[in-house]
């Protein structure tokens, strides 16, 4: 069985940034740091698992991102993976959903894997679009937020629980080839062991240029970031922590809530 | 008024017999769009027994409802209904097609936008106009910044995230009208094999008055205590956490507050070391009262919050329990 996992690059969500000049993306200040987006690392963790659990399974991990993005690669074969795979693009900047994944079918079509995974959304853009969109492109079947799944190798299919309203889950048998997108908390993502990471050193990522692909025309518009209207125009405390705490304790006492 | 072909149709989700909350969320985001650019407004429901929840609709709300009966979906499936989609959709004219940013949304949206060579723009949660044109505001990095988008198709899929429009209070005229078709397909793709119902609700949340809630940034798992203690100065209280700390192990699923998990409205809620990530709060903006403490000035959090302290957790909540024993 071949498993691709798609992983991501994010701005660590504590990085100080700013919006840019041109509103045409942000810019970091001070020492920002990156790494893999968080729910990709259950995608890593679960397709690694699925390794150990079944024989003659190959796991590759493939990312679209600018040159720094292959120390997300590094992280998922530190984990596990077998082989790491860069799409690499320019610097930083918006990247339509329906062109990221137009590229990773590109990638995936002529390699025939059984089960693709991704995370349920990137923490930078939030879009969550771009693994049901590659399982279209692909014409495979999808699920997304799953929160379990049990792999059938033998018959070809998978069973996985998603999640949906209050807390409630639907369970699927689904046809293999598909691509699953990955709830967070679907397992404990591992550290990446020594050993791994010394062969991650040693491999490096084949490099893969978008422009072997089609660029498909956008289907909607990025205009601008911009900052988010508040929607309650709150008190910030000033001072030290312990006059913060006491106009804290008074305002609360006011209410009535002490 | 100008007379044009075009629609925006609403994808209506069910509960039990009635209208899910979100459709009528979205006819509030589908009349902002009639404003700006004429256009009909029609609701498409699919799905199994949807005559009562359509007529409902339709007398609710006045407008059309196309419902498509499909004894395929008595156990619901994305690929058959998808399929239906595609096959009904085309017909209904529509320019947007509006769904909620809920589980069943985000899993039909991205696909659907693809096979009908549509734009996809999910998680939407304002609209403006600008010189007759729409732009719609979508959140990233965790609330901390939105991303204007506008469409580029001739047909655009949107999904808005819950909470964020108001559904309108309307008086109505019309009694609506209801059309019913059948559809017989089903996808071979993907079968359905039951729901597994949710583990006990929480029902602490429900019924506090106070809720004090823990996210990522409480650094240590030993923080939890300093939480715990927080809460137990509130009387009526109850601690809750956001996603992360859920998938951690840190805290049981049912004290999860957000999309995924409740949706509480308690008179205070002390939101410690919580992002603010629209996951998070939807799940907890309707709270009286809102404190925030984090350690990041710039948390999204802080956006919805009525108090807001930029301070480290540990050295701020024992100095506000100190306070509180010297009573």
């Amino acid at each position: 069985m071949k498993i691709l996992a798609c992983v991501k690059q994010v701005l660590d969500s504590e990085s100080v940034f700013r919006i840019r000049d041109d509103s045409d993306w942000i810019e970091t200040e001070g020492d920002p740091r990156y790494g893999m987006n968080h729910p990709d690392e259950f995608v890593v963790e679960e397709a690694v698992a699925l390794k150990e659990a079944h024989r003659e399974v190959t796991v590759d991990v493939l990312t679209v991102g600018p040159h720094s993005a292959s120390q997300v690669l590094e992280r998922a074969v530190g984990m596990g993976a077998d082989r790491a795979y860069h799409i690499l693009t320019r610097e930083e900047g918006y990247l339509a959903p329906f062109t990221v994944s137009s590229w990773i079918a590109g990638f995936a079509e002529t390699r025939n894997y059984d089960l693709i995974l991704c995370g349920i959304m990137a923490e930078d853009d939030m879009q969550g679009q771009v693994g049901p969109m590659l399982a279209e492109h692909l014409g495979y079947p999808c699920a997304t937020s799953v929160v379990r799944e049990t792999c059938r190798p033998e018959t070809e299919t998978i069973r996985v629980e998603r999640e949906i309203e209050g807390g409630r889950r639907e369970l699927l048998e689904i046809a293999l080839p598909a691509v699953l997108t990955l709830q967070t908390g679907i397992n404990r993502p591992r550290y990446p062991s020594l050993s791994n990471l010394l062969r991650a050193k040693k491999e490096k990522p084949e490099l893969l240029d978008p422009a072997r692909f089609p660029m498909p025309e956008d289907r909607e518009q990025f205009l601008r970031a911009a900052l988010p209207p508040a929607v309650r125009r709150g008190v910030v405390l000033e001072g030290d922590t312990e006059q913060k705490a006491r106009e804290l304790h008074g305002i609360l006492k006011e209410m009535a809530f002490l | 008024m100008k007379k044009t072909r075009d629609a925006v149709v609403i994808i209506a989700e069910a509960q039990g017999d009635e209208t899910a909350p979100i459709t009528l969320e979205l006819l509030a985001l589908a009349r902002e769009i009639q404003l700006a650019q004429p256009c009909k407004i029609r609701f498409l429901m699919v799905g199994h027994g949807t005559e009562a929840t359509a007529r409902d609709l339709a007398r609710r709300t006045g407008r059309e409802v196309v419902a498509v009966e499909a004894e395929t979906l008595r156990d619901y499936n994305t690929e058959t209904c998808l399929e239906i989609l595609q096959e009904h959709l085309p017909g209904l004219s529509p320019r947007f097609v509006l769904m909620g940013q809920t589980p069943r949304g985000m899993d039909l949206a991205p696909r659907l936008a693809v096979r009908l060579g549509a734009g996809c723009i999910t998680g939407v949660d304002a609209l403006c106009v600008e010189e007759g044109e729409l732009r719609f505001s979508r959140t990233a990095f965790g609330g901390k910044i939105s991303l204007q988008m506008a469409p580029a198709r001739s047909i655009t899929v949107v999904t808005a995230t819950p909470g964020a429009f108001t559904a309108p209070q309307e008086s109505v005229s019309s009694q609506g009208s209801v059309r019913l078709v059948s559809s017989a397909r089903r996808s071979a793709r993907s079968r359905t094999l039951g729901i597994i119902e949710a583990p006990r609700q929480e029902r602490g949340l429900s019924e506090a008055d106070v809720i004090v809630a823990a996210g990522r940034g409480i650094g240590t798992r030993e923080n939890l205590a300093l939480i715990e203690r927080l809460a137990s100065v509130f009387p009526r209280s109850a601690v809750a956490a956001s996603r992360p700390l859920c998938d951690q192990g840190w805290m049981d699923y049912p004290r999860q507050v957000g999309l995924t998990g409740a949706t509480v409205s308690p008179k205070l809620y002390f939101a410690c070391g919580i992002s603010g990530a629209v996951q998070h709060t939807v799940g907890m903006q309707g709270s009286g009262f809102i404190v925030a403490v984090s350690r990041d000035p710039h948390a999204a959090i802080f956006r919805i919050a009525d108090v807001c302290v930029v301070d480290d957790l540990e050295a701020f909540i024992p100095a506000f329990l100190a306070l509180c024993r010297e009573e």
